[in-house]
């Protein structure tokens, strides 16, 4: 056997399994789910095999003009799914910049344990950390206990089961995902760039808008990419911190899937999530390669 | 200006001290309730009881039976069994595949390698409800049981990204002068993997199994879709417990979990410390 002919082997040896596995039970699972959401739903919860547009018509309130009038709730539950998202990851970015910087400048020993410290709830399970803010959030939890028996208020708060408490529970959550891409480019920054600006007259806050954040904002922008999009679709955190009242898109898909059983709608808003996801994705490629592009050009 | 700049160095560690306070002051509040006796209101402390820990042990307990139950001492073993089942299953198959991947996009270079590379990321970043129902789709469609089995294989699509990003980082670092002074002394292809490259790259192998293993016990949602009725784990035990109201044997549950949870992740941290 030729050299190039037994690498090929190799090759194959190494890849093909994996290749038809991912194939088979990835890219062909999202596929038939994109097939699904153009067609239409059955009556009793199965599918019909015709072409069917509307389920994205729903999403916008254009529905199947047969059956629904305009109904706007849907892109209100997707307009509320982006702004908690967007919030979420705006207070996780304010909880994790400042603490990496404080992280970063400290030596190697303790830099590594605060690392290991930040990490180590990611191995933990997820469900339980949830619901360990139930315990402290709820009507008869720590927060209200301890208010309560101290005088300050004279009937539990509403802090469970609201949008403080979803955005509470996700930041909580997805830390350590916005930490880490924001502490390496704050570690990596330059420092002699920022005493420079200082030492040419420019006031701290001038420094930081024009010097510190542009340097760090690729971290920034990675960690909020990689924050938004498990928020975007989740459905954990408002199905244990959000009760009944709250809906977001991840609860509503799970609805149309196990309660309403109407799986072409389903799929529909799962393909949005989805190109949502790709969007940004795509978006984030194109500006890194950009910035690349120009770092070589500058060189 | 000296002033001002020690208020803010004072201000940032503070920051920071607030910020891990933020992360574990809940984690340890939880496990000292967890050892609270009074079985209505959790967060009042009445006294110190190990109640709870017997009773999710299965150990016959002086609560009264009508009084507070578990759902069923059985049937979270059960969970428990079942996630340890198909987490070694996961783990296996996951791990075996990603390191083949991993090697083989190291080792060679052929047409469409890049576009392996990103698609080797995708299952990672898919939102996990989108994965999860078109994997419930595709397995009702293909008339596959909804079970054991189609837990496995929908675990196994997202966590071979996994041991493949941990096992590629490891092939990154790699010295490859090894490998060719393995070949000029004699060394056959095979001899040289066995004794050169498998050694070098295990910590690689078995950090990433470690992680494969820990999301698959902790994964929710996916499993959540694909597992039908008959099954259920620790993950889904506990999510449908909070869904029907909290008893105190939850919390013992929790402190336990995290307990496992935080020597297992600190041993295998721990050892990839040591290693580099």
């Amino acid at each position: 056997m030729s050299i190039a002919s037994r690498r090929r082997v190799q090759l194959a040896v190494l890849l093909g399994p994996v290749s038809l596995f991912l194939a088979v039970f990835f890219l062909g699972p999202l596929a038939i789910m994109m097939v699904t959401s153009f067609l239409a739903p059955g009556l009793y919860g199965g599918v019909e095999w015709t072409f069917y547009p509307h389920n994205f018509g729903r999403i916008l309130g254009f529905a199947d003009p047969m059956f629904e009038d305009f109904d706007p709730v849907y892109i209100a539950i997707f307009i509320r799914s982006v702004k908690i998202a967007a919030l979420t990851v705006l207070a996780a970015l304010l909880v994790c910049y400042p603490a990496a910087f404080c992280i970063a400048r400290l030596s190697e020993r303790w830099k590594n344990f605060c690392l290991f410290l930040i990490t180590l709830p990611f191995f933990t399970s997820l469900i339980v950390r949830l619901f360990v803010w139930v315990l402290i959030l709820r009507q008869t939890g720590l927060v209200n206990e301890m208010l309560m028996s101290t005088g300050m208020i004279a009937r539990p708060l509403d802090l469970i089961y609201t949008d403080g408490a979803i955005i509470l529970g996700m930041v909580y959550v997805f830390i350590p995902f916005m930490f880490m891409p924001v502490y390496a480019s704050v570690e990596k920054l330059d420092w002699t760039l920022v005493r420079a600006s200082l030492d040419l007259g420019a006031g701290p806050i001038r420094t930081f808008w024009r010097i510190i954040l542009p340097l760090t904002a690729p971290g920034i922008i990675g960690g909020a990419i990689i924050v938004f999009i498990p928020a975007l679709g989740n459905f954990v955190v408002p199905a244990v911190l959000g009760g009944a009242k709250v809906m977001m898109l991840g609860n509503l898909i799970e609805q149309q899937f196990l309660a309403a059983r109407n799986w072409p709608f389903g799929s529909a808003l799962a393909m949005l999530v989805m190109s949502v996801m790709l969007v940004l994705l795509l978006v984030y490629v194109f500006a890194s390669s950009r910035r690349g592009a120009d770092a070589a050009l500058n060189r | 200006m000296k002033i001002a700049q020690t208020l803010f160095r004072g201000g940032l560690v503070a920051y920071t001290g607030l910020f891990f306070a933020f992360i574990y002051i809940p984690l340890v509040v939880i496990a000292v309730y967890s050892f609270n006796s009074n079985p209505v209101n959790m967060m009042t402390w009445t006294g110190f009881t190990t109640e709870w820990y017997a009773q999710v042990l299965g150990f016959k307990t002086t609560v009264s039976e009508n009084a507070l139950y578990i759902e069923s001492t059985g049937q979270l073993l059960q969970a428990v069994w079942n996630s340890l089942v198909i987490a070694t299953s996961t783990t296996l198959i996951a791990t075996v595949f990603g390191t083949a991947i991993a090697i083989g996009l190291y080792r060679f270079d052929f047409l469409g390698q890049r576009f392996y590379r990103v698609i080797m990321f995708m299952p990672m970043l898919m939102p996990d409800i989108v994965l999860g129902i078109a994997l419930l789709i595709f397995f009702v469609n293909s008339g596959i049981h909804l079970g054991l089995t189609t837990i496995i294989i929908g675990q196994c699509t997202f966590l071979i990204s996994y041991v493949f990003i941990v096992v590629s980082a490891r092939l990154a670092g790699m010295d490859r002068t090894l490998e060719n002074a393995s070949a000029d002394l004699g060394a056959d292809e095979w001899t040289t993997f066995r004794r050169v490259v498998l050694p070098q790259l295990l910590p690689g192998i078995v950090g990433g199994a470690l992680l494969a293993f820990i999301i698959s016990m902790d994964d929710l949602v996916i499993t959540y879709f694909i597992a039908g009725v008959d099954v259920t784990t620790l993950p889904m035990f506990i999510f449908a417990m909070l869904r029907r109201g909290i008893k105190p044997e939850i919390n013992a549950i929790a402190v336990m979990m995290l307990t496992f949870s935080f020597v297992v992740a600190s041993l295998g941290l721990y050892l990839r410390s040591r290693q580099k």
